[in-house]
C-alpha cells in the first residue's frame, strides 16, 4: 500500500515537471501592464509590457522555433556572466517560443572559437558575450551586427545606452555605432578592511614603524604598500590561528592577471593632459609611429612596485585565478584586494564570505609620482584627478553577423539588459555581472537607486554604500586609462601577460619583462601591418593630434 | 632481508603451503599496500572533493574524508548532471568513443590478419607493421590544422562523424599492431584446413580465425575505446557546440572566477570512470595492448 | 597459400584510411608552411519583411511593417608563397627555444622516473606478498584516466593555500621550476603505472632457473639484478623508453590544464604552443612548421629505434 502510494506521488511529481511552460511558469501578465518574471531560485522581477517591447505579449510567441546559440566563457548555472544566461533562459524561452543553446567555452578558448566561426563565416553562433578588448578583432572585419535599428524599433526590452557612464558606453559601442548590449561593467577598485585599518592599536604600531597615520583608505600606492607590508605575516584575523597577508593579487597567466599591473601602473604611467596627443594621456602606443610604450620609465616602476606588492601577498598568488584570491579575502585573510565588483557582491555571501559588513572598497590609489612622457623624467603629483579605469572584459553580447536570427538573439541579449534584470544581476556576487549604470548608483551619488534596494537583497548598507561610491568615482573619473581595442589585442595583451607572469614569478626581471613584451609587440604590428594598426589605434583611443 | 629482497623468484614458485607470511614478506606487503595508496589518492580526493559543501572545498581538515572530516552531500553531481551540457557531452564522447573503436577494428582486424598470415614480398611484414606503429607516435599537433582545415571544407566541423574519422585514424594503428600478434599466436593450421577443404581466405579468417581471436579483439577494442574517450586535441580543435565531448566539458569547470573546484573533481570523476572501467575489463590484456604487442603479459 | 592476391583485399583498407587521414594532411600543412593563406568572409545583409504563418506581412502598432534581416557570404581564400620563412623563424624565435628547453626539460624529468619508478615497483611486486591481484589492478587506474581530468585534479592537489600537500610550502605552481616538476609529477603519476605493469610482466616472464643457477654460483641479489635480470629485460627497456618518449615529446593536455603554460612561459611545452598559435592566433604556416619540426624529432627517435622494433616484430 505505501510502495503504491510512494509510485503515484512520483507520478505526480513527473506529471508536474511535465507541465507545459506556457502556463506561465516563468512570466506572468497582469492586466494593468505589469509583468513578472519569475526567476529559478523563485525571486520575482517586476517590469512592464512597455519595457518588454512590442513583440513579447501573453499569446506571442514571436520566435516559435528559432534555436539560437550564444558562446560565454564557461562557468556553469551559477558562475560569473554564463549564471545569469541559465537563469534567464526559462523565461525567454517562454516569452519568446524560442530555444537558447548556451554554449560555454573556457576562457583560453572562447576568443578562438569565435573567431574561427567569424573567420569562416559559419554562422553557428548567434551571439558571442565578449570582453570589449575583442571588438578591434571583430567590429572593423565587419564580424558584428549593430543593433541601433533593433533598440529603436521598439519591438524589444527597452534599455539605453544612456545609462552608461561615457567610459563604459564606450566599450559597447564603436566610432558611435551600437553593438553591445548592456551586460556587464569592469572596473577594479580597492578593497579593504576598514575593522583593521580603523584598529586604533594596529594604527598605533602603524605610525611607529612608518612614521605617519594609517590612512583608510589609503590615497596612494605607495602608502597602500606600506600598510600592506605591517600587516603582512602578523595574524590580524581572528578567524584563524595563521598568519595573514598584506594584499592578495590574482596573477595566473592565461587568464586575467595582466589587469592587476594595468591598472596599477595607470597612475605610474599616463602623463595627464587636455587632450590625448603624443605624449599626453597614452598608454599602450606612441600614437604617431606605434612604438610600444609599455616598456617606458613609468611602466617599469609600476612592475617593479606591483612585485614589491607581491611580496607582501601569499606566494602562491601566481599561480591563482580570481576566484582562489577572492576567497582568500573572503576568507579574511589579506586587508587588501584590488579587483572587480564581484568582490563587493561576494562580501555579501555569507556561504562563502566572512567578512560581511567590514568589506569596504575605495576607488583604487594613485602613483605619488609619475613619469612624464614630454619631459621624460618623473615628477612628484599630489592631489592630482583620479585615473579611473575600465580595466577587464565588461562581458556583454554582440551579435554575429552571421547570424540567421539576429532579431532573436537580440530579444534575447535585451531581456537581460531591462533596468530590473540587470539590478538582480549586480546585487548578486555570483552572477559577475558588475554594477556601473546610473540606476545602480545610490541617489546621493546621482543615481536613482535606494540603499533599501540593496539591503533587500541581503547587503550590508555600510558595504553597499562604499561600494557604489567606489564604482561611482571610478567610472566618471576625469582621467580614464585607455582602454586598448585594436585588431590583435588579445594578441598583444597575451604576450603582456606571459611576461607579466614571468616577472611576477621571478623568471626575468622587470625590465627583461617589458623589454621583451616591447619587442614582440612590434612583431605582431609587423604582421597586422603598422599603417593600418596607427589609423585603428588612433580612431580607438581619440587621438587629437 | 637481502635475502627477501632477491629479484626474479618468487612468483613462478609453486604454490607455497598456507602458512603466516614471515616479517620480510609483511613489510613487503605494507610497502606494495602505501605505494598502492599513493597512486590512487588523487582519485580518492576527487571523490571527496566532488562530495563537499564549496565553502568546505579548502576548510575541511586532514584527509577529508567523508562523515568523519565532513557531511557529505550530492549537491555538486546533481547540479552537475541536471544540465543538458553535461548529459550531451556523454553522448557525444559514448557515440563517438564507440564508433571510433569499432571503425578502427573494422578497417584494423582484416589488415592485422594479413600481417599475421599472408606474406608481402614488396616491403616485408615487419616493416608494415613498424610503419603502422610510427603513425601511433605521430603527434597530433601536427595534424590538428589541417584536420580542422579539411573538415571545414567537407562542412563536418562541430560533428560526431569528424571525431569518429579522427580517432579511428589515431587508434588504427593500434589495433592493427596488437591483434596482429593474437593472429601470430593462433595455430595456422585450422584455416589451412579451411582453405584445402574449399573455403575463402574471407572465410577462413571470418569463420575461423576471428572467432578464435574474439576476446583479444574485443579487448583491444575496449583498450582503444579508453583511448578516444580521452582524446582532448582532436575535440578541441574540431567540436564547437553540439560534438562537445566530456574531456572539452571537463575543461568548461575553469571559469574566468576561478576554477570551480566542486565542479571539477564531479566531472573529473564523470570523465574518468567510463575509460577506467572499461580498460578494467579488459584488464588481461593490458599490458601486451600498451606496449603495442612488444611484451606479453 | 599465403601470398594469395587477397592479401591485399585485407591489408589495402587499412593502408588506404591512414594515408588518407595522415599522410594528406602531413602535406597540406608543408603546403601553409611554404604558403600564408587568408581566408576572408564577405556579407551582405537585406530587410526582408516578416511574414506570419498565412504569408501576411506582419505590422507593428504604428502601421509600419516588421522586417528581418536575411544574411549571405561570399568566402574568398588568397595565397601567398613565403618560401622558408617560417622555417627561418622557428630558427629565431625565442618562445620556439624556451618551448622546446621546457619539452625536453620535461621529458628528462618524467621518463627516466617512471622508468626507474616503475622498475623498482614491480621488483617489489613480484615478491611474495598478500593481495597481489588487488593491488595490481589498483595500480591500473592512473594509466586509463582522462588525462585532462587527471591535470585539472592535480591543480587542486597542487593548490598552494589549503591544498592537500599545502604543508609542504613547496610552490608547486608558482615558481617557474617547479611548475615544470609538477607537469612532470602529473605524467609520472600517471605513467609508472604502465612501466610498473610492463616490468612485472617481464619479471614473471623470466626463468627462475636462470636466477637460481645465478644464486647456486654465489650471485648476491644486485649481481642478479645487473647481470642476469637487466640484460634479459633489455628489449622491454627499449620499447617503454620508445613508447614513452614518443608519448612525452607530446606533452600538450597538463600544462593546457593544470598551469596553463605558465608562469610566464615556463611549462609551455612545444606542442601546446604549436596549437596556440595554430588555432588561436591563426598563424597557420608558422604553426605547421612548428610541427613539422617536432615530427622530424619523434621520426629521428623512431629511426633510432628502428632496428630494435624490426626485431620485436619479426
Amino acid at each position: 500500500m505505501r510502495a503504491s502510494l510512494a509510485l503515484m506521488g512520483g507520478a505526480a511529481v513527473l506529471a508536474l515537471a511535465a507541465a507545459p511552460a506556457a502556463a506561465g511558469e516563468y512570466v506572468t501578465w497582469h492586466d494593468d501592464g505589469t509583468v513578472d518574471l519569475v526567476m529559478e531560485d523563485g525571486t520575482t522581477l517586476k517590469t512592464s509590457r512597455d519595457e518588454l517591447g512590442g513583440l513579447f505579449g501573453p499569446d506571442q510567441k514571436p520566435f516559435e522555433g528559432t534555436e539560437i546559440s550564444i558562446t560565454v566563457n564557461s562557468g556553469g548555472p551559477k558562475g560569473g556572466i554564463s549564471g545569469p544566461m541559465h537563469s534567464f533562459r526559462p523565461i525567454w524561452e517562454e516569452l519568446s517560443g524560442g530555444k537558447l543553446n548556451i554554449v560555454e567555452l573556457p576562457f583560453a578558448e572562447h576568443y578562438t572559437k569565435m573567431m574561427l566561426d567569424l573567420r569562416n563565416g559559419t554562422g553557428q553562433y548567434d551571439a558571442f558575450m565578449v570582453g570589449a578588448f575583442w571588438y578591434g578583432d571583430i567590429v572593423p572585419a565587419g564580424y558584428a551586427y549593430a543593433i541601433d535599428e533593433l533598440m529603436d524599433s521598439g519591438d524589444f526590452p527597452s534599455w539605453t545606452y544612456d545609462d552608461m557612464p561615457p567610459s563604459l558606453k564606450a566599450l559597447y559601442t564603436w566610432k558611435g555605432e551600437g553593438f553591445g548590449t548592456l551586460n556587464d561593467a569592469d572596473g577594479q577598485v580597492l578593497y579593504y578592511r576598514k575593522s583593521v585599518l580603523e584598529n586604533p592599536e594596529h594604527q598605533a604600531a602603524f605610525k611607529q614603524e612608518y612614521g605617519y597615520d594609517l590612512p583608510s583608505p589609503p590615497k596612494t600606492w605607495q602608502q597602500l604598500l606600506d600598510i600592506s607590508r605591517h600587516f603582512n605575516g602578523k595574524n590580524w584575523d581572528a578567524n584563524d590561528s595563521e598568519a595573514d597577508s598584506g594584499t592578495v593579487l590574482h596573477l595566473k597567466v592565461g587568464e586575467q592577471g595582466h589587469y592587476h599591473f594595468q591598472s596599477l601602473s595607470a597612475s605610474f604611467a599616463v602623463t595627464p593632459g587636455e587632450k590625448v596627443d603624443r605624449t599626453h594621456n597614452v598608454y599602450w602606443f606612441d600614437p604617431i609611429d606605434m612604438k610600444p610604450l609599455i616598456n617606458s620609465p613609468g611602466h617599469l616602476r609600476a612592475l617593479e612596485f606591483l612585485q614589491e606588492l607581491h611580496g607582501t601577498g601569499p606566494s602562491a598568488q601566481v599561480g591563482w585565478s580570481l576566484g582562489e584570491a577572492w576567497d582568500y579575502f573572503l576568507r579574511g585573510k589579506a586587508v587588501f584586494v584590488f579587483s572587480w565588483g564581484d568582490v563587493g557582491a561576494l562580501c555579501q555571501d555569507t556561504t562563502r564570505s566572512n567578512i560581511q559588513g567590514d568589506c569596504a572598497a575605495a576607488v583604487l590609489p594613485m602613483s605619488d609620482e609619475y613619469y612624464d612622457m614630454e619631459k621624460k623624467s618623473f615628477v612628484k603629483a599630489e592631489d592630482r584627478p583620479q585615473v579611473g579605469n575600465t580595466t577587464g572584459g565588461s562581458w556583454h553580447g554582440v551579435i554575429s553577423n552571421f547570424s540567421a536570427n539576429p532579431e532573436a538573439t537580440y530579444s534575447f541579449l535585451s531581456l537581460m539588459a531591462i533596468r530590473p534584470a540587470s539590478m538582480w544581476n549586480a546585487q548578486h556576487g555570483w552572477t559577475g555581472v558588475d554594477p556601473g549604470y546610473s540606476y545602480q548608483f545610490l541617489e546621493e551619488q546621482g543615481g536613482t537607486a535606494k540603499i533599501e534596494d540593496y539591503v533587500d537583497a541581503g547587503w550590508s548598507a555600510e558595504d553597499a554604500s562604499s561600494y557604489l561610491q567606489a564604482y561611482r568615482d571610478n567610472f566618471y573619473a576625469p582621467t580614464m586609462l585607455t582602454y586598448l581595442r585594436i585588431p590583435g589585442t588579445f594578441e598583444y595583451w597575451d604576450i603582456l601577460d606571459k611576461n607579466l607572469s614571468a616577472a611576477m614569478s621571478g623568471a626575468k626581471t622587470a625590465k627583461e619583462a617589458l623589454d621583451d613584451t616591447a619587442t614582440s609587440w612590434e612583431q605582431v604590428t609587423e604582421r597586422i601591418g603598422r599603417e593600418k594598426q596607427i589609423e585603428d589605434y588612433q580612431a580607438a583611443i581619440g587621438f587629437e593630434g | 632481508m637481502a635475502e627477501a629482497a632477491l629479484p626474479g623468484t618468487a612468483s613462478a614458485a609453486p604454490p607455497a603451503p598456507r602458512r603466516l607470511p614471515s616479517l620480510a614478506e609483511a613489510l613487503l606487503s605494507v610497502l606494495a599496500v602505501i605505494a598502492t595508496m599513493i597512486f590512487l589518492f588523487p582519485i580518492y580526493w576527487a571523490l571527496s572533493q566532488s562530495l563537499r559543501d564549496p565553502i568546505e572545498t579548502f576548510t575541511v581538515a586532514g584527509f577529508g574524508i567523508p562523515w568523519i572530516d565532513f557531511e557529505p552531500t550530492l549537491d555538486n553531481w546533481r547540479d552537475q548532471l541536471a544540465i543538458p551540457e553535461t548529459r550531451r557531452a556523454l553522448a557525444n564522447s559514448t557515440v563517438i568513443a564507440t564508433g571510433a573503436s569499432l571503425l578502427a577494428l573494422l578497417l584494423g582486424t582484416p589488415a592485422a590478419y594479413a600481417l599475421a598470415r599472408f606474406r608481402f614480398r614488396l616491403i616485408p611484414n615487419r616493416d608494415l607493421t613498424v610503419w603502422f606503429l610510427s603513425q601511433r607516435v605521430l603527434p597530433p599537433v601536427a595534424t590538428v590544422v589541417p584536420f580542422y582545415l579539411v573538415m571545414r571544407t567537407l562542412g563536418l566541423l562541430d560533428t560526431q562523424l569528424a571525431l569518429v574519422l579522427l580517432n579511428a585514424t589515431f587508434i588504427l594503428p593500434f589495433v592493427v599492431v596488437i591483434v596482429r600478434q593474437t593472429f601470430l599466436d593462433l595455430p595456422r593450421e585450422l584455416e589451412e584446413a579451411a582453405l584445402v577443404d574449399g573455403a575463402s581466405f574471407w572465410g577462413a579468417f571470418w569463420r575461423v580465425a576471428l572467432p578464435l581471436a574474439m576476446p583479444s579483439v574485443a579487448a583491444s577494442g575496449l583498450i582503444v575505446f579508453s583511448f578516444a574517450w580521452n582524446d582532448f586535441i582532436l575535440a578541441i580543435t574540431i567540436a564547437s557546440r553540439e560534438a562537445i565531448t566530456v574531456p572539452m566539458h571537463m575543461a568548461g569547470a575553469v571559469d574566468t572566477r576561478g576554477v570551480q573546484f566542486w565542479f571539477m573533481s564531479v566531472r573529473a570523476m564523470i570523465a574518468m570512470i567510463p575509460p577506467v572501467i572499461v580498460a578494467l575489463l579488459a584488464q588481461r590484456y593490458i599490458v601486451r595492448g600498451l606496449t603495442l604487442g612488444a611484451v606479453k603479459g | 597459400m599465403w601470398t594469395s592476391r587477397a592479401r591485399f583485399f585485407f591489408l589495402l583498407p587499412a593502408v588506404v584510411w591512414i594515408f588518407a587521414f595522415t599522410l594528406f594532411p602531413l602535406g597540406y600543412s608543408l603546403y601553409l608552411a611554404f604558403y600564408k593563406v587568408e581566408t576572408r568572409t564577405e556579407v551582405t545583409r537585406i530587410q526582408e519583411p516578416l511574414l506570419d504563418a498565412a504569408g501576411e506581412p506582419v505590422l507593428r502598432p504604428d502601421g509600419t511593417p516588421r522586417t528581418r534581416s536575411v544574411v549571405s557570404k561570399e568566402q574568398r581564400s588568397i595565397a601567398e608563397f613565403v618560401g622558408l620563412a617560417n622555417f627561418r623563424r622557428l630558427w629565431v624565435d625565442p618562445q620556439v627555444h624556451e618551448a622546446v628547453r621546457v619539452t625536453l626539460l620535461f621529458v628528462l624529468m618524467a621518463v627516466p622516473t617512471q622508468l626507474a619508478l616503475g622498475f623498482l615497483l614491480a621488483l617489489l611486486f613480484n615478491q611474495r606478498i598478500v593481495a597481489r591481484p588487488v593491488l595490481r589492478t589498483a595500480m591500473l587506474l592512473p594509466i586509463f584516466a582522462t588525462p585532462i581530468a587527471v591535470a585539472y585534479l592535480f591543480f587542486t592537489i597542487f593548490y598552494e593555500a589549503g591544498g592537500p600537500l599545502g604543508w609542504t610550502g613547496i610552490p608547486f605552481l608558482s615558481d617557474p621550476f617547479w611548475a615544470l616538476v609538477s607537469v612532470a609529477i602529473v605524467d609520472v603519476w600517471q605513467w609508472t603505472p604502465f612501466c610498473f605493469l610492463v616490468f612485472l610482466a617481464a619479471l614473471q616472464g623470466v626463468p627462475d632457473e636462470l636466477v637460481e643457477a645465478a644464486r647456486i654460483d654465489g650471485a648476491s641479489g644486485l649481481d642478479i639484478l645487473l647481470r642476469v635480470l637487466l640484460p634479459l629485460l633489455q628489449p622491454v627497456v627499449l620499447i617503454i623508453l620508445l613508447l614513452r618518449l614518443a608519448e612525452a615529446l607530446k606533452l600538450f593536455d597538463i600544462p593546457f590544464a593544470l598551469t596553463g603554460g605558465g608562469p610566464g612561459i615556463a611549462t609551455q611545452s612545444y606542442s601546446f604552443l604549436a596549437f596556440r598559435t595554430g588555432l588561436r592566433f591563426f598563424d597557420l604556416g608558422y604553426a605547421s612548421a612548428m610541427a613539422y619540426g617536432l615530427l622530424i624529432i619523434v621520426m629521428l627517435i623512431v629511426t633510432f629505434f628502428f632496428r630494435r622494433l624490426r626485431q620485436s616484430y619479426g
